[in-house]
């Protein structure tokens, strides 16, 4: 094997959240530069553990190509007399490329005849490359947060021990940080302490499988996770999987050993998302559940340490203190909220900001009582529920459980008020009101649950928006793409009818002196900022930019009817018949630019081009129309394209502009009636036509 | 392993003390952490070498729970350890540490998460771990980055025991107040009723108008001290101040926008201090330097 080049950096623990993008700059920039000299290895192969950074590179060239190039001298009428003897210009030039007077040849430019030498530069080694860009690189990786060290050494992501810096076996030597780069390296810090040397790739791997290390974190990760889920079927249970957590814990080892232990059954009585929250997020923990699919959580929890084995029994017991510990916290909290009740809670949301200028969370309470009520009466569904479950949705952030673990609020809330014995459609609102959290979650169950977390945005956009403090670029401390996502999101996928713009309104209102914004100027921000987000859903979803553009343009009075319109432009879009009276529709916004409103006169109608459109036109009108208000978008846009035909004839045969102002006058009055008529699902001409592809289409 | 509190202090005394650590005594005012002690937040600025060990007791009055929950405290214990500059070895003198109390550490699981430390009435930060020996948090290793809004050279390595939480562990033990502090006596026996006590006052009788007053006038006090060049005075005035602030909030007489106001004051006398004490360092010549080192002052700083 040659061209194989070996890097390890030890350091002291590296953040597991560091850890892979920090190895994927090194081998990136390594490889780039390499590149750019020549020298490309066939193969790149990367690795790390909290301790150790890897780089293997195999087939790299064994030296840069050699490099000619000409270098130009002075003229040759500066270095040669005009009887041709030499002047001292030549010896000077020959001596600075370091050839003799007679190597020396001429070439022809623009400007006339110069001396010239071709230079040859020796590639350098492979080795001498890697001693130059190796250290350079590891030096400037942009690690998320560095420190100094020592008499100020650094700045790095953690103090460095020991380099592996082998090509072929033999050293590429440079330092960093005072560190020489070498051939030796050690093991586990407790396990196998002792420093050993290393000669290939291949004596390395050896030596690291001999003392259990493992440096490829996909392979720890799936030896972790493998290793879970048959302790799970040995408890008689079933691993409850979590992919981020698996990948945190594959990076805070070296030795990817299983660490299984248990808690006393009693914690059960705990609510399961609680209990897996806790040893989540304080034992990096996961947990097992039984197997029959009612995703009852057992006594056992399951996580990673950095050694194959436990022979005291320590640690086991050791995190079984722990998690007992937490534990018996979360039950003494889940024991004094429930002792509280969620209505002696209610009473602390008085205390609790909201906002400083917006107020506390009592106040946001009363608004969305009301804006719930106003959004159920919009939709024409009982409001009491709603309500209902708005006075309960914000108080659980007064409850123990959730100041302890912030990641339960309104799960918590939504568990509380079921032991309460709330209905279903209410205690299900509360649970579900943060959802959707990203675009892979889903939008809350129920009507009730969709409604109250519609308000709860809006009158969070309204009021941060409505104190000036719009988000910027990556600034947006409040989370309002995610509320107005969350938002357009409940009305499409929930289907509710609903004018956001209208919702933003009486948010604004119910306000009343807080805001120091007046509603249109709220709106003026806000409306653009809806629209990005539906862009961006609706775009996720499939839809094409000018499908969306077009169907916004004719008003966004009810997100599931936009996305109808959408829906039915993108079904249509490929039709050529609707290509053309897209087309037709470009060339009558622009023939209609500045004209008046117009009357229709029949009598005046001359040609029978124009009479054919017009007797086309009168007879799909009211169907497109009936259709527009059925809503079926597709049966509308397809009968506007029967009208191509006749509408191209129009434009062949008739001349808008005719001498007759009378006759003008009518033209554009029929003009403008279609217009509105085709308008009705989306403004055409935002749709993008290849107008090529269009003709040809319409040809075929 | 049966490991008594006091026992543990006295193997971590010994160990640092060999690695050539002043071993100081506790700060006799009351502070918040180990950290605050002027031989950690002052020692750790300016050019001069430092190595210090010390138990501090730190009052933390929110955390009280009138001696009734076994894992929490309104004052525990740390032990401190300040390693200036921090040695390249730092980390394996630390694992000796643990040796040192009687841990067999190739029979248990040591990890070093990322855990930074951030003090903001101090204008400090460091970065560094949680170390967990078994899945239990036994100590808070730091590099200090800056203390008083300074940036430091050299750096310091921090590594601070929590004395209650590893007896515990080490004894195993579900209850704080049931270790032993000496053969024979345990913890609560020693403090249970000073929980209680501590717990009452300063949840439901500490005066708010007097820890108000007691703000102000150290404050007030703290900035005379530094006008008339007295940094030390001046600092523990300001811890004064700090243990007030903590004493109200525990009382729930700080708003959130008060509570920012106040740590901004408190983190200004700090600061205020942090640049008085380099200074002061800096008249007398830098003192613990060796000559040298000495010679580099016009580098470091």
């Amino acid at each position: 094997m040659s061209g194989e080049y070996l890097l390890e950096v030890r350091s002291e623990e590296i953040p597991a959240r560091m850890l892979e993008p920090g190895v994927r700059e090194l081998a990136t920039r390594v490889f780039e530069e390499l590149m750019a000299r020549g020298l490309g290895p066939s193969e790149v192969e990367t690795g790390y553990s909290p301790r150790r950074l890897v780089l293997i590179l195999n087939g790299v060239p064994e030296r840069e190509p050699d490099r000619e190039e000409q270098v130009l001298g002075p003229p040759v009428s500066a270095a040669f007399a005009p009887d041709g003897s030499p002047k001292p210009a030549l010896a000077g030039f020959a001596k600075k490329v370091g050839l003799e007077p007679d190597q020396i040849s001429r070439v022809k430019t623009d400007k006339g005849e110069y001396l010239a030498a071709v230079k040859k530069t020796e590639g350098r080694p492979s080795k001498e490359v890697l001693a130059e860009i190796v250290p350079r690189i590891l030096g400037g990786i942009s690690w998320a947060k560095t420190m100094r060290w020592g008499s100020g050494e650094g700045p790095w992501v953690r103090p460095v021990h020991g380099i592996v810096s082998l090509l072929d076996g033999e050293v590429v030597p440079f330092d960093l940080f005072g560190i020489p780069a070498g051939d030796q390296t050690v093991g586990h810090p407790t396990l196998t302490p002792e420093p050993f040397r290393v000669r290939s790739v291949e004596d390395y791997r050896k030596e690291l499988a001999a003392r259990s290390l493992e440096v490829r974190p996909a392979e720890r990760r799936r030896v972790l996770l493998e290793t879970m889920k048959s302790r799970a079927e040995a408890l008689g249970g079933r691993l409850v999987e979590d992919g981020p957590l698996l990948d945190k814990l594959a990076a805070l080892c070296e030795v990817p050993g299983v660490m299984e232990g248990g808690f006393h059954e009693d914690f059960l009585e705990l609510p399961a998302e609680v209990l897996a929250t806790s040893l989540r997020d304080h034992q990096s923990a996961l947990t097992v559940e039984s197997p029959n699919g009612d995703h009852q959580l057992m006594p056992y929890f399951l996580t990673v340490m950095d050694r194959p084995d436990d022979p005291i029994g320590r640690t086991r017991s050791g995190n079984e203190w722990v998690v007992a510990a937490r534990l018996a916290d979360a039950r003494f909290f889940y024991g004094e909220d429930r002792r509280a009740g969620l209505a002696h809670r209610a009473e602390q949301l008085e205390r609790l900001t909201f906002q400083v200028r917006l107020g506390s969370y009592a106040d946001k309470t009363s608004r969305l009582v009301a804006l719930a009520t106003t959004i159920c009466d919009m939709l024409g569904c009982e409001a009491s529920q709603a309500a209902a479950a708005v006075r309960l949705l914000k108080v659980d952030l007064a409850t123990e459980m959730v100041k302890e673990f912030t990641s339960l609020q309104g799960i918590m809330g939504g568990i509380y008020a079921r032991e309460e014995g709330q209905p279903e459609e209410v205690w299900q609102a509360v649970y579900d009101q943060y959802m959707p959290a990203s675009m892979e979650d889903r939008i809350p169950r129920g009507r009730i649950g969709q409604v109250v977390g519609l308000a709860d945005r809006m009158d969070t956009l309204v009021g941060i928006f409505g104190l000036g403090l719009i988000p910027t670029g990556s600034k947006d401390p409040f989370g309002l793409r995610r509320a107005a996502q969350g938002a357009v999101r409940i009305a499409l996928e929930g289907g509710l009818p609903l004018d956001l713009e209208e919702i933003a309104a009486r948010a604004a209102v119910l306000y009343s002196d807080r805001l120091t914004r007046s509603a249109e100027q709220i709106l003026e921000d806000l409306r653009p900022f809806l629209h990005d987000r539906l862009r961006y859903v609706l775009g996720l979803a499939g839809y094409a930019y000018d499908e969306i553009e077009a169907a916004l343009s004719t008003g966004v009075a009810s997100l599931p009817d936009l996305k109808a319109r959408v829906a039915a432009l993108h079904q249509v879009r490929e039709d050529a018949n609707f290509l053309t009276v897209v087309l037709a529709a470009k060339r009558i916004v622009n023939i209609l630019k500045d004209a008046p409103e117009e009357q229709l006169d029949e009598q005046f109608l001359t040609q029978p081009a124009e009479r054919d459109l017009y007797t086309a036109f009168q007879g799909l009108r009211s169907e497109v129309e009936e259709a527009a208000a059925a809503g079926d978008y597709e049966r509308c846009l397809r009968r506007i394209a029967d009208l191509a035909p006749v509408l191209d004839r129009f434009f062949v045969d008739v001349l808008v502009m005719d001498p007759d102002p009378r006759v003008k006058a009518n033209r554009i009055a029929l003009l403008q009636a279609i217009h509105r008529t085709v308008s009705r699902t989306a403004r055409l001409t935002e749709v993008v036509v290849d107008k090529a592809e269009a003709r040809s289409r319409a040809g075929g | 392993m049966r490991k008594t509190f006091q026992e543990l202090i006295l193997k971590l005394s010994e160990f640092w003390a060999r690695e050539g650590c002043v071993l100081q005594q506790p700060l006799d005012l009351e502070v918040g952490a180990g950290t605050m002690h002027p031989d950690t937040f002052l020692r750790v600025l300016g050019p001069e070498p430092w190595r210090v060990a010390y138990v501090q007791p730190s009052r933390r009055p929110a955390d009280g729970r009138y001696g009734d929950n076994p894992f929490r405290l309104g004052k525990h214990h740390q032990f401190q350890v300040i390693l200036k500059p921090s040695p390249l070895d730092v980390q394996r003198l630390y694992v000796r540490s643990l040796e040192a109390i009687g841990l067999d550490l190739t029979k248990h699981d040591l990890r070093f998460e990322e855990d930074n430390w951030e003090a903001p009435t101090l204008g400090a930060w460091g970065v560094g771990w949680q170390v967990m020996l078994d899945g239990m948090e036994i100590t808070q290793f730091t590099y200090f980055q800056q203390a008083g809004g300074l940036e430091l050279k050299p750096i310091s390595a921090e590594i601070t025991y929590g004395l209650e939480r590893l007896t515990m562990f080490l004894s195993l033990s579900r209850n704080i107040y049931e270790i032993e502090w000496v053969e024979g006596l345990a913890y609560g026996q020693v403090r249970h009723q000073e929980e209680v006590e501590l717990s009452k006052y300063y949840f439901e009788l500490a005066d708010v108008t007097f820890l108000q007053q007691q703000f102000e006038g150290y404050e007030r006090e703290a900035g005379r001290c530094l006008e008339a060049g007295l940094v030390l005075p001046a600092y523990e005035c300001a811890l004064k101040c700090s243990h007030s602030f903590n004493v109200l909030d525990a009382r729930g007489a700080v708003s959130v926008t008060e509570r920012v106001a106040l740590m901004k004051r408190v983190r200004d006398l700090a600061v205020g201090c942090a640049k008085a004490y380099v200074e002061s360092r800096e008249k007398l010549g830098f003192p613990l330097l060796q000559k040298e080192e000495a010679v580099e002052v016009a580098d470091v700083r």
